[in-house]
C-alpha cells in the first residue's frame, strides 16, 4: 500500500511540476567582494529578459567561496550552489581532481562560436580533453591606482615612474610632503600579489607555463623579490590585508595601491567621498624598457553537475558573460575587466571618468592587455603558494643570505611537495 | 550468548552503529587513504607517497616546531597565572567575588570568531589600543601581524586570556577543597603566608593542577582557531602554522587528503605519547 501511495504522489508531483517550473526558478551564486556585488548589478537587465529566472546571488569572500567549493566537491557536489565563481590562477585543482563536479558548458548551449568570444590566454586553464568547465569572466590588468592630491603635493608627476626605481624615489618624496601615509601597501602576511604582479611582468611565475616545471627561481622571479625587500626595507611599502587597505583608502593614509584593474570597483565604492582625487597610471617595471603589463587575478563561471537548474544558470551564465550587455553593466557598476573581446570596444571605455578626475582610466588600463604573459596557476597552486609565502617571510626578516637561495629553497620545496621537476 | 546480553546489545546497537560509523570508520578508513596518492585521478596506492613526504617536509616541522613552542612556553604560563588568580579569587578580603569569578570565566563564554575580530583590532599596527600604549611608553611599535616572533607572542597571549579564567575556576574549586585548619595550624606555627603557599596549598593542588595541564596540553594539540582567525591561516608564511592548520591546508585548500591523513595520525600518536607521558607523572604523585 505504502508503494501505491508513493505512485500517486509522484505522478501527482509530474502532473503539477509542469505549471510550478513556469511561475519562477531559483539560482544561487557564490562570488566575493566586488565581484558579487558586480553580479547582483547585473540582475536587472536579466530578469527583464528572463522574469522567471531569481537569482541570489551570497558573497562569502574570496578564500571561503574556495574552501567551500572544494569541499562541497570532495562531497559529491552536495551543498554546492548552481553557479559558484572560480579564479583562473585556482581553478586547475578543480577538474584535476573532481572532473565530475562541474557541468561540461559544452552540452548547455556553449558552441564554439561562442568561445572564439574570449581570448585564447583566458581559456587554458578552463578548458580540458574537450570539456569547458567554466566561462571566463573578467580579467585583471595590473595598474597603480594613485592620490593625485598627494603626488601633486610632493611635485611627483606619475608619468615619470617608469622603473621600480623611479617609484621608491618618487614614494620618498610623497611621505616626506604627506606626514603619516604610505607610498603603497601590500599583503605580505595573507598573500603574494605583489610578487606575482611584478613577476609576472617580467614573464617568470612559480611554474612555466605548460605547468611541468618549477620556474620560481629563475632570475627573473629573483630580481623581483630582492626589489620587493628593497622596497619594503625602505619604508615605502608596508604590509596590509585586503580590509586594512580599503581603511586605508578611505583614511588618506595611503598614496597608492597596485592590484588588478578590478580594484577600481573597489576604491570608487570604497571611498565615495574621494571622489576626482584618485588617479590610475601603468605599472612600473623593473627596467626601463619592461613591458609594463601584468594579469592578477580574473575569475570565471561554473556551473555545479549537482543543480536541478542547470537551464536556468546557463542562461544567466550567458547573459553575464557572452553579452556586451551584462559584461559592460559590470565594468560600469563595479570596475570588472571584461574578457569578453567585443565588450573591450565598447564606447564606454573611452569616456572619462569623473571619479579619477576625468581620466579615460578604461582605455589606459585595457591597452596593456595584448601585452599581457599569461601565467599558470596549475593543481599544485595552494601548495606552491603557501610554501612561497613562508620564504618570503623568512627572506624579509634576514633569514637567507639572498633572494636567489631563498627562492633555490622554495623551489626546492615545492620540488618535494609536488614532484614536479626545477626548470634550468 | 545469553538472551539478557543480547537484548542488551540489542538497545546498544543504534549507539554502536553510529559509533562505527561516524568514528570507527573514518578512523580506520583514514589510516587506508593515508598510503594513497591522492593527487592523482584514480587515487593510487603509494607507500611512500605522504609517509616519506611527512619526513622530509619542512612545513610539517616548521607546523610541530610552532605547536611545541606553544605548548612549553603558554601552558606553564597560563597554568601559573590560573593559580595565582585562583588564590586571589579566594582571598576572603575580595568583595565582590561572583562578579570576578564571572568576569575571569567570561572569556571561554565569548564567540571564538567575535573576540579574534576584536583582538585584531587591539593589535592593529597603526590604529591599535595595544600599540598605542606601547607607544605611549616611548617603545617602537610592534608588527604583530609581520613579524613571526611577535605573531607567534600574540596567539600565546589570545589563547592564554581565553582559557586562563577557566583554568581559574577549576583551580578555585580545588582551593575550597583545602580544609582551613590546615591553615590555621600553620599559622598557629608561625608559618608566613608564602611558606603556606609553597609547602600547603601547592602539594594539596597537585591533582588538580595536573588536570588542567593535561586538558591545555590537549587543547594545545588541535590548536586551530586563533592562528587561523587572528594571525591570518596561521601568518606570516607559515610563522604560527599549528600542526592543526597544516591538516587543515592539506585537506581542504590542496585537497590531497592522503598527506592530511598521514598527517592527522602523527597529531594522534603524538598527543597518545604526550598523555601517558602525563599518567606516568600523575602515578609518581601518589
Amino acid at each position: 500500500m505504502g508503494a501505491k501511495f508513493l505512485g500517486v504522489a509522484v505522478s501527482l508531483a509530474l502532473l503539477g511540476s509542469g505549471p510550478a517550473a513556469a511561475q519562477s526558478t531559483d539560482i544561487t551564486i557564490w562570488s566575493w567582494n566586488v565581484a558579487a556585488s558586480a553580479l547582483k548589478s547585473t540582475l536587472e537587465g536579466f530578469n527583464k529578459k528572463y522574469p522567471d529566472i531569481k537569482v541570489t546571488v551570497e558573497d562569502l569572500g574570496n578564500s571561503q567561496v574556495f574552501d567551500k567549493a572544494l569541499a562541497a566537491c570532495a562531497a559529491g557536489g552536495d551543498g554546492l550552489p548552481d553557479i559558484v565563481t572560480i579564479e583562473n590562477f585556482e581553478a586547475e585543482v578543480f577538474w584535476n581532481r573532481f572532473p565530475d563536479c562541474f557541468a561540461d558548458l559544452t552540452e548547455l548551449g556553449y558552441t564554439p562560436e561562442m568561445q572564439a568570444l574570449f581570448p585564447e590566454f583566458k581559456r587554458t586553464e578552463l578548458e580540458v580533453d574537450g570539456v569547458a568547465y567554466a566561462m571566463p569572466w573578467d580579467s585583471g590588468p595590473v595598474a597603480v591606482f594613485y592620490r593625485r592630491d598627494f603626488y601633486e603635493k610632493a611635485g611627483v608627476d606619475p608619468s615619470t615612474i617608469k622603473t621600480w626605481d623611479d617609484f621608491l624615489a618618487a614614494g620618498k618624496k610623497v611621505m616626506e610632503a604627506n606626514p603619516g601615509t604610505v607610498m603603497a601597501q601590500a599583503d605580505f602576511n595573507g598573500d603574494s600579489e605583489w610578487f606575482r604582479m611584478i613577476a609576472n611582468e617580467q614573464g617568470c611565475g612559480y611554474f612555466s607555463t605548460d605547468g611541468q616545471s618549477i620556474t620560481i627561481n629563475q632570475p627573473a622571479c629573483v630580481a623581483t623579490l630582492e626589489k620587493l625587500k628593497e622596497m619594503k626595507d625602505a619604508g615605502i611599502i608596508t604590509a596590509a590585508i585586503w580590509d586594512q587597505k580599503i581603511q586605508a583608502n578611505t583614511a588618506g593614509k595611503a598614496a597608492s595601491q597596485m592590484y588588478g584593474g578590478w580594484y577600481e570597483g573597489t576604491v570608487r565604492s570604497g571611498s565615495p567621498d574621494l571622489a576626482g582625487k584618485w588617479g590610475v597610471y601603468p605599472m612600473p617595471s623593473l627596467t626601463a624598457d619592461g613591458p609594463r603589463a601584468a594579469n592578477l587575478g580574473g575569475s570565471s563561471l561554473a556551473i555545479s553537475e549537482a543543480s536541478e537548474n542547470k537551464e536556468a544558470a546557463w542562461k544567466f551564465v550567458e547573459y553575464a558573460l557572452t553579452t556586451n550587455e551584462g559584461q559592460v553593466t559590470m565594468l560600469k557598476s563595479f570596475g570588472l575587466v571584461p574578457s569578453l573581446l567585443s565588450a573591450v570596444q565598447d564606447p564606454f571605455v573611452k569616456e572619462p571618468q569623473p571619479y579619477w578626475g576625468g581620466q579615460a582610466v578604461w582605455s589606459d588600463i585595457l591597452a596593456t592587455l595584448p601585452k599581457i604573459v599569461p601565467a599558470r596557476g596549475t593543481a599544485f597552486q595552494a601548495d606552491a603558494e603557501s610554501i612561497y609565502r613562508a620564504a618570503q617571510t623568512k627572506y624579509f626578516a634576514n633569514d637567507y643570505p639572498d633572494a636567489k637561495a631563498a627562492l633555490d629553497d622554495a623551489a626546492k620545496q615545492i620540488e618535494t611537495a609536488t614532484g614536479l621537476p626545477i626548470a634550468e | 550468548m545469553p538472551l539478557r546480553n543480547r537484548i542488551a546489545y540489542a538497545f546498544l546497537a543504534p549507539y554502536l552503529l553510529i559509533f562505527a560509523t561516524f568514528w570507527l570508520w573514518p578512523i580506520i578508513n583514514s589510516f587506508l587513504i593515508s598510503f594513497q596518492n591522492t593527487r592523482v585521478n584514480p587515487w593510487r596506492f603509494s607507500l611512500t607517497v605522504n609517509w616519506g613526504r611527512l619526513v622530509a617536509d619542512p612545513a610539517f616541522y616548521n607546523a610541530l616546531y610552532n605547536t611545541l613552542i606553544i605548548l612549553v612556553i603558554q601552558v606553564p604560563v597560563m597554568i601559573a597565572l590560573a593559580t595565582v588568580m585562583a588564590v586571589l579569587l579566594n582571598s576572603p578580603l575580595l568583595k565582590a567575588r561572583p562578579l570576578y569569578r564571572f568576569a575571569f570565566f567570561a572569556p571561554v563564554v565569548v564567540g571564538e570568531v567575535a573576540y579574534a575580530a576584536v583582538f585584531r583590532l587591539m593589535f592593529s599596527i597603526d590604529f591599535g589600543i595595544i600599540n598605542k600604549l606601547i607607544g605611549s611608553v616611548g617603545l617602537p611599535p610592534v608588527s604583530w601581524f609581520d613579524n613571526g616572533t611577535a605573531a607567534m607572542a600574540l596567539v600565546i597571549i589570545a589563547v592564554t586570556w581565553r582559557w586562563a579564567g577557566y583554568n581559574a575556576i577549576i583551580i578555585l574549586a580545588g582551593l575550597q577543597s583545602i580544609p582551613g585548619d590546615v591553615y590555621e595550624a600553620a599559622t598557629l606555627d608561625r608559618v608566613g603566608k608564602v611558606q603556606q603557599f609553597f609547602h600547603i596549598t601547592l602539594p594539596l593542588l597537585k591533582p588538580i593542577i595536573l588536570f588542567c595541564v593535561v586538558l591545555s596540553v590537549i587543547g594545545t594539540m588541535q590548536l586551530f582557531t586563533e592562528p587561523f582567525l587572528i594571525t591570518n591561516r596561521g601568518g606570516p608564511g607559515g610563522a604560527t602554522e599549528t600542526l592543526g592548520l597544516l591538516l587543515y591546508r592539506q585537506g581542504f585548500t590542496s585537497l590531497n587528503f592522503g598527506y592530511a591523513s598521514a598527517i592527522a595520525y602523527t597529531i594522534a600518536a603524538l598527543a597518545v605519547a604526550i598523555s601517558l607521558l602525563n599518567l606516568f607523572i600523575g602515578r609518581e604523585a601518589k
